[in-house]
């Protein structure tokens, strides 16, 4: 029998606000605990939540770039729940009257376009940071450090619809939604700073059957490694245990990184009831039309919309794909020179191969401001037309990363304009076979790899100012 | 001069005019307390050194000419469910009874700001849930006009300290009464205003959208005075509302509305007589009253017993031992959390939370709190309905004059019938005022609650004034008389 995985994941994105959801806190990147702290994200008595407007604009605008439908009249709901890390006890969420309802986001799989449906986007707020001493869990921790520096942040829940079909589509969907809030510049995005966390819902069926099997909830994935190893490890184990007859339990699993497996978590508090109701403490959340629309006026262009512009040059999806989810200069830049060369694969070779390197080795991720798009083209369009060689290419791009230099004028001035004259070429190679005989001899028994030192040989006769493919050509034209 | 008996205008006036000083009023109010406390316990706590220091300093203020406001160095009391910085915010609970608060309410900024002087923090039935302070974990307060008898609650240590003058006005807060009924009970004028008016920042919450903040004070125009300095838009309360003040008539022209529900089985005679007494003033000055009915009000304890303990089983989530008040041990910090809670509440409170919790369960709120979300916009509807044809409404603040000690600790349904009267304008979030009116047979105060649509707070303290004057009751309790 054939087994169909199916799988939702919802994501927590932190906002990148400056301060608290719910009070004026800064949020903070400390090691320090309990630096920004107040009454309200202390969940002391008496103290009150205030909306923090710009985090309602932020997640208008992931809801709307994410297709949803929004929520004119929402609100906020108390989520119930005892943890002690959570100051109130209760995480103020949204229940009933998300943001957002109802979206889709566009992944990339390999070379094909695929949506994933979104159920819903919704605002929260973070809880504070549980140190367990003794054991990574609270019941058997010796005791239990905590720090409040995160509680309060603003959160997004991203919820898609169980309408994933594999480890690898899984990630792809994450890896597309933190383009999307760098993109809205919502959120950092940095998935090693728990910018983007995630939890996976897994079920697995036989293939035919109308209904969805048993849903299982896996935790703690921290990377897409891990998402993508723990969901295939979950889908192998459901599987295992159909195949065998034995039943699935509804439950709540912990992804163990070191021992690259998933185990049974016992649930927080009994069966989860969370008692949801509407906040008493905050007023409806109603988006008008006047603010719905201000904030579309602001949304940048998407990632989505960045690969339809990129194919449009002839770049397959997945070389959209790849600079679509590159840097915003490098996708600008991109675009511009390859406007000017008209030549999009060596515009897309020479940027996401030899400049991204370059640049990766040098540590940077800027380029200085004279590194413009003509300035690029003039190097493309010499090595196209064999002005200069590839390795005289890559010698003036290293030298415009560190350099204001005019390219053709550089390529002149260090003798890299290529010889194209046959005839001249023609003798070079004539001396080169003179005094080479033994490895043309051997390179007519077979050692074809000798021709390279011969093609070798030739450049440094020349001095290098010689096009190697004609080179070669020539070369092997008199063999 | 009995001090105490004075006015805040008479009291600002005289300071104003260097015939009376701020520490000799604070010294009055204090030897009061002193006297008093042994028998009524109002107070929790006693600012003793640091009022005096406060009340000198405003007598500075008052010898160069600058006064911070007209309330400046008039003695306060404050509910101890407010918090004052620096100083514990018990909410009368074992839970709290070693939390200090570092922060000051928004009332307590804008009282600072003024230059009040508070004298301490009064007593209350644990975090506000009751009618008659029995519930206070410090034990009860008495009422001053005779021990026995309770002083209502929750806010009953603010209205007694008023009553028997161990302070010029103090603070308490309403969800379904408790400003009004201990205000009632002691003889004293007690105000809840619209919701949203008084910024609940650094109230203690009980029931998040019925709470609200108000003066309990010797006269209308004391609560007007007092209102005037706590209200106003606070952008750390989300649900204060900006200012917009609606009128509506304060002369012969008001029309009003007596709630024929709140005049049928349930209110004693007494009780009756006094809005009886006040219709027949208020007709003789040329007003028109009429007989209206709101048959949701009976629905409205109900509907009140669903959602204030809705809200509480959330708001009281807090208090677990984990980060303040005290800590009960235990083997895992869940247990932790159950053992503090466990002894930290009282049994009202922990009644209460249970009732709540109930009440939100998956498979439960749609039947029970669900419904009552839908039962209290409907009375709200009604009160706006009501408010088309008449501009005030009328009742008894009680059913009956002030209990006996342990009278109704056995029965909490008829415990919970005193507040009939008081809930229906919290539900509605309309302002509402108890006004005393005169004396029962048993020589206990007796008062009559004047409700407006929301927003017309002004209008109601004003056409109130009116009120107080024809009824012209102005007795107090002799309780310090008797001691002097
Ligand atoms: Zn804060």
């Amino acid at each position: 029998m054939n087994m169909v995985p199916t799988i939702g994941i919802e994501t927590h994105v932190e906002l990148n606000t400056n301060s608290k959801m719910f009070c004026k806190c800064a949020v903070v990147e400390t090691e320090n605990p309990n630096e920004s702290l107040c009454p309200t994200c202390l969940g002391l008595p008496g103290a009150l939540p205030v909306p923090n407007l710009k985090a309602i604009e932020s997640i208008t605008m992931l809801a709307l770039s994410a297709n949803c439908a929004i929520t004119k009249n929402g609100m906020f709901h108390r989520k119930n729940y005892f943890y002690p890390d959570l100051p109130k006890n209760y995480q103020i969420s949204q229940f009933d009257l998300p943001v957002g309802v109802d979206g889709s986001i566009e992944i990339i799989l390999n070379e094909t376009k695929e949506i994933v449906e979104i159920e819903r986007v919704h605002m929260e707020e973070d809880t504070g940071k549980s140190i367990h001493k003794g054991s990574g869990r609270i019941d058997s921790a010796t005791s239990t450090l905590l720090d409040f520096n995160r509680s309060g942040v603003p959160l997004v829940e991203i919820v898609t619809k169980p309408v994933i079909k594999s480890s690898k589509e899984a990630v792809s969907y994450i890896e597309e939604l933190r383009q999307l809030v760098i993109d809205l510049k919502i959120s950092e995005g940095k998935l090693e700073k728990g910018n983007l966390r995630f939890d996976a819902n897994i079920s697995v069926a036989q293939e035919g059957d109308n209904e969805l099997g048993v849903k299982v909830e896996i935790k703690n994935m921290n990377s897409l490694r891990s998402l993508e190893k723990a969901i295939d490890y979950e889908i192998k184990r459901q599987t295992k245990l159909i195949e065998s007859n034995e039943v699935i339990i509804q439950e709540t699993r912990h992804w163990d990184e070191d021992k690259e497996v998933t185990s049974s978590m016992r649930s927080k508090e009994g069966s989860a009831d969370y008692r949801y109701f509407s906040d008493p403490d905050l007023p409806n959340m109603i988006l008008s039309d006047e603010f719905i629309d201000n904030i579309k006026k602001t949304i940048p262009i998407l990632p989505s919309e960045k690969r339809d512009k990129l194919s449009e040059t002839g770049l397959s999806i997945s070389e959209s794909n790849y600079l679509s989810k590159s840097e915003e200069w490098i996708y600008d830049l991109f675009l511009k020179t390859q406007k000017i060369t008209n030549d999009t694969k060596s515009t897309f070779n020479l940027i996401t191969g030899e400049l991204q390197g370059q640049l990766r080795k040098a540590g940077t991720e800027e380029l200085p401001e004279w590194f413009t798009s003509e300035r690029l083209s003039e190097i493309i369009k010499m090595i196209n037309e064999n002005k200069i060689s590839f390795t005289s290419g890559k010698e003036i791009l290293t030298n415009l990363i560190k350099n204001e230099i005019i390219p053709t004028k550089y390529a002149e001035d260090n003798n890299l304009i290529q010889d194209n004259d046959s005839d001249e070429i023609a003798k070079i190679v004539q001396n080169v076979i003179e005094s080479n005989k033994e490895v043309v001899e051997r390179i007519k028994d077979g050692e074809e790899k000798l021709v390279g030192f011969l093609v070798g040989q030739i450049i440094k006769s020349s001095k290098g100012n010689i096009n190697p493919s004609i080179a070669k050509d020539l070369l092997l034209k008199e063999l | 001069m009995n001090i105490a008996n004075l006015s805040i205008s008479e009291i600002s006036n005289l300071y104003k005019n260097k015939e009376l000083k701020p520490s000799e009023v604070y010294k009055e109010v204090f030897t009061n307390a002193s006297l008093s406390e042994s028998i009524i316990h109002a107070h929790l706590k006693l600012f003793q050194d640091e009022a005096t220091e406060a009340s000198k300093l405003s007598d500075e203020r008052y010898a160069k000419g600058n006064p911070l406001s007209d309330i400046d160095g008039i003695p306060i009391a404050i509910k101890d469910n407010i918090n004052l910085k620096n100083h514990e915010t018990t909410c009368s609970s074992k839970m709290l009874s070693n939390y200090v608060s570092p922060y000051d309410a928004t009332v307590i900024t804008k009282l600072r700001n003024n230059g009040v002087v508070f004298t301490g923090k009064t007593n209350l039935d644990e975090f506000a849930m009751g009618s008659s302070t029995e519930n206070s974990a410090f034990g009860p307060t008495k009422n001053p006009w005779n021990p026995e008898h309770v002083p209502g609650g929750s806010s009953g240590g603010s209205a007694a300290v008023v009553s028997v003058g161990s302070a010029i006005a103090s603070l308490g807060s309403d969800t379904g009464g408790s400003i009004r009924q201990p205000a009632s009970f002691c003889g004293v004028v007690g105000f809840k205003p619209t919701y949203g008016t008084v910024s609940r920042y650094g109230l203690v919450a009980f029931a998040s959208s019925l709470d609200q903040i108000g003066p309990i004070t010797n006269s209308v125009e004391d609560a007007k005075i007092l209102y005037n300095s706590i209200k106003g838009h606070d952008p750390l309360d989300a649900t204060s509302i900006k200012e917009s003040t609606v009128e509506i008539p304060t002369d012969k022209n008001a029309k009003i509305g007596v709630i024929k529900e709140l005049m049928e089985e349930g209110i004693s005679d007494e009780s009756k007589k006094e809005v009886e007494k006040t219709i027949k003033l208020l007709e003789e000055n040329g007003n028109k009253v009429v007989e209206v009915s709101l048959p949701l009000t009976k629905m409205a304890l109900s509907i009140y017993y669903l959602i204030a303990p809705a809200e509480c089983s959330a708001n009281l989530s807090r208090f677990d031992g984990v980060r303040y008040g005290i800590r009960e041990a235990g083997a895992t910090s869940y247990e932790m959390m159950e053992n503090t809670r466990a002894e930290g509440f009282g049994e009202e409170v922990k009644k209460r939370i249970l009732l709540g919790t109930y009440a939100l369960s998956a498979g439960y709120y749609d039947a029970y709190y669900g419904q009552a979300l839908k039962a209290r916009s409907a009375i709200t509807k009604d009160f706006e309905n009501i408010f088309k044809e008449v501009d005030y409404l009328i009742s008894p603040t009680t059913p009956t004059p002030a209990f006996k000690f342990g009278e109704k600790t056995e029965n909490p349904l008829e415990m919970y019938m005193s507040d009939l009267c008081t809930i229906p304008a919290n539900l509605a979030g309309i302002p509402a005022i108890s006004i005393p009116t005169g004396l029962s047979k048993e020589d206990m105060p007796l008062s009559i609650q004047l409700m407006s649509p929301a927003r017309t707070d002004s209008s109601l303290l004003e056409f109130s004034e009116t009120i107080e004057k024809l009824l012209g009751f102005n007795q107090r309790t002799l309780l310090l008389e008797d001691m002097k």
